[in-house]
């Protein structure tokens, strides 16, 4: 009877160990979950600042297709110091962070990641609090001051609008062109390959100095130029995860 | 109707030109015109404000997060009266009370006027990012101000028109007495996590070198308390110089700014400790900001503001004991911990702000940037103010916010009769 006693007791203890640790790697997984599900696709861009003149047709491109406001720019170009007597141009759209604090800050969960790693902007649910915009490392945020009425000036010469004009109130960022990945996508158009499912700065590039694709694919031109190539992300000691990489100006390159 | 009104007018006629009438039409004008404010920065939009991209949060930010802070005499004097059983001061802590209220509802009114979408307040609520210091700030101070409302239910209860009218109501709202140690212990717990997450909420932003810094959430919690302690005794003194209304036991005060005079000393050391920490070896961005801070154009506000008029000074003047037994030196002194708050909540939200950090390759390159409040954002601010003030008046005026004589029965007291005599 003692011995049969003591059994039950030991069970008892060892299922209790056992929920214990079953709930403790719950736990870590969903804290692994926090930085951003992994979905099929990895979305990222390449800019080569060998190729990168400074022309600034990324940004039109983008002011048209999002149709955002002339004062806004979601993709900026700025200078970049020189090499070898000639000037050296970034162009910085959003960095669409692996851990980014505006999606860690946002009170209201308004900025989310996507599956594909994409940093969202749900603009119905912003209160317009701005710690967004506080917390971005990269001023890829830009706050509507006010309302977006008149014309856009980058149409239709540089695109037509493929989404809503944000209301006043809240701030807007690139989001990678979802809208055009999403229905490439559905129409069978590979992202980074087929111009209508690729980002509007990367299809407007005249130089092709940007490339966009797949990390998860070690195919694709994204992942074959990151093995090749010399690459940096700005502002990489924040430990953001950024999806943007820059190929550092190379001298030789940009004389051919 | 009309006898109505020109009893109404009557009765304005006489009293204007009195000290209460002239306050009154003073703080009706200053309401006014931050109506107008507000209506233009509701109309227009945020675009009329000085704000930019790169300084979002300005003037009005500081206001609700000074008034939050003076609001923390509320939940630490309720802790001591009713939890570490310092009866006597309940009187002060009624004061506290009604003033933490007072300024919650200050810091949502800066708030709807700050946020862009106003109209979509309540998703603060419905839409919960658990990983956002500014999400577990909003539902602290939501539940808090609840807290807040049941605390001063037996302040409202005390009102005449109440009692007279809705007698079974003020009785009922007379007995939420009875809660005070189980509010206090929850104000406790919202009010620690919400006045140290404030500061933590700067404390996050690796974006920003100068806020990104653990000791961020100790220093508002520290300031807090003793700024809501300050800002409660200055104005039961001050109200209890200005009206009959308004009795206070002097001692009582005394014996609490000597309490704040050695916070005051332990806020110094953090100060010190902190500031001569992060000073320590270049570090691109913070070091900048400190310079703005330091030398730049806050540097009045630093050294004057902050340091030495907001701690060091009043510090002196509430340990050395003749000049804190004299009114006019407390007062002085209470009033400067209080400057002293605002100037730091100014400074740190503005100055992480001031100095810009470049993103672009290479070595770090940091520019500055300017902010100075427009009109429309100092008439909006001020009439948050005025609202305070004018809450604070008729609390002292009508429901004696202000009244050391008014002594709380006591609460959750057993007495013990022993059964055998005790030898000692």
């Amino acid at each position: 009877m003692t011995e049969n006693n003591f059994n039950r007791r030991d069970f008892l203890k060892l299922s209790a160990v056992g929920i214990a640790v079953a709930a403790g790697t719950q736990a870590i997984k969903q804290a692994d979950a926090s930085g951003g599900k992994k979905g099929e696709h990895q979305w990222a861009m390449v800019i080569d600042q060998s190729k990168c003149t400074g022309c600034g047709y990324c940004t039109l491109a983008c002011q048209a297709h999002n149709d955002v406001n002339p004062d806004i720019e979601w993709c900026t170009v700025l200078e970049a110091g020189e090499v070898n007597g000639k000037k050296i141009y970034l162009s910085r759209p959003c960095m669409q962070c692996e851990h980014a604090p505006c999606v860690e800050v946002c009170p209201v969960g308004a900025s989310y990641y996507r599956d594909d790693g994409i940093v969202m902007m749900d603009y119905n649910k912003c209160i317009g609090c701005r710690y967004c915009e506080v917390a971005c490392p990269f001023q890829a945020r830009s706050f509507n001051w006010e309302a977006f009425t008149g014309d856009n000036p980058a149409v239709p010469e540089w695109g037509t609008p493929e989404v809503e004009r944000r209301p006043r109130g809240v701030p807007e960022k690139c989001a990678f062109c979802y809208q055009r990945i999403d229905r490439g996508m559905e129409l069978g158009l590979v992202p980074g390959i087929d111009a209508d499912a690729t980002p509007a700065c990367v299809v407007a590039c005249p130089t092709g100095a940007r490339m966009f694709g797949d990390l998860n694919d070690p195919n694709s031109n994204v992942s074959q130029i990151l093995r090749k190539h010399v690459s940096y992300r700005l502002r990489e000691n924040l430990g953001t995860g950024s999806r943007v990489y820059y190929l550092p100006a190379d001298a030789e390159e940009m004389e051919s | 109707m009309k006898k109505i009104f020109s009893n109404v007018f009557k009765t304005i006629r006489e009293n204007i030109f009195t000290p209460w009438g002239l306050w009154l039409t003073f703080l009706a004008i200053v309401l006014s015109i931050a109506l107008v404010a507000g209506i233009l920065v509701f109309w227009k939009g945020l675009v009329i404000t000085n704000l930019t991209d790169l300084v979002p949060w300005g003037l009005w930010i500081t206001i609700d997060l000074s008034s939050i802070s003076v609001s923390a005499g509320a939940f630490s004097l309720c802790a001591a009266v009713y939890l570490f059983g310092l009866k006597r001061y309940a009187p002060i802590a009624r004061t506290a009370t009604f003033i933490g209220l007072i300024g919650y509802t200050m810091a949502m009114l800066a708030l709807v006027l700050d946020i862009g979408r106003p109209d979509r307040f309540y998703k603060a609520m419905m839409y919960w990012n658990v990983h956002s210091l500014m999400w577990e700030v909003t539902m602290c101070v939501m539940l808090y101000l609840t807290v807040l409302i049941f605390e001063t239910m037996p302040i409202f209860a005390s009102l005449e028109w109440l009692r007279n009218k809705y007698p079974a109501l003020a009785h009922k709202m007379e007995g939420m007495h009875h809660y005070a140690p189980f509010f206090a212990i929850i104000g406790l717990g919202l009010s620690s996590l919400h006045q140290s997450s404030l500061g933590a909420m700067y404390g996050v932003i690796k974006a920003r070198p100068y806020l990104y810094k653990p000791e961020m959430s100790v220093l508002f919690m520290f300031s807090a308390i003793i700024g809501g302690i300050a800002l409660t005794l200055f104005a039961s003194m001050l109200s209890s110089r200005l009206t009959s209304k308004a009795k206070i036991n002097d001692a009582l005060i005394e014996r609490v700014s000597q309490f704040l005079s050695y916070l005051l000393i332990g806020y110094l050391y953090f100060r010190f400790w902190d500031w001569m920490a992060s000073r320590y070896m270049h570090e691109p961005g913070r070091t900048e900001a400190y310079h703005l801070l330091t030398v730049g154009p806050l540097s009045f506000n630093f050294w004057f503001g902050e340091l030495l008029l907001g701690i060091l000074v009043p510090m002196i003047l509430l340990l050395y004991r003749p000049t804190r037994m004299s009114p006019f030196w407390r007062m002085l002194a209470l009033a400067m911990v209080v400057g002293g708050l605002v100037a730091f909540r100014y400074d740190i939200n503005i100055v992480g702000q001031l100095a810009v950090i470049s993103y672009l390759p290479g070595e770090s390159v940091v520019s500055y940037t300017t902010y100075s409040p427009a009109l429309v954002e100092w008439a909006s601010g001020m009439g948050i103010v005025a609202y305070g003030l004018l809450a604070f008046s008729l609390g002292v005026k009508y429901l004696r916010v202000v009244d050391h004589r008014i002594t709380e029965e006591e609460h959750e007291t057993v007495t013990v009769n022993s059964t055998e005599a005790v030898h000692a």
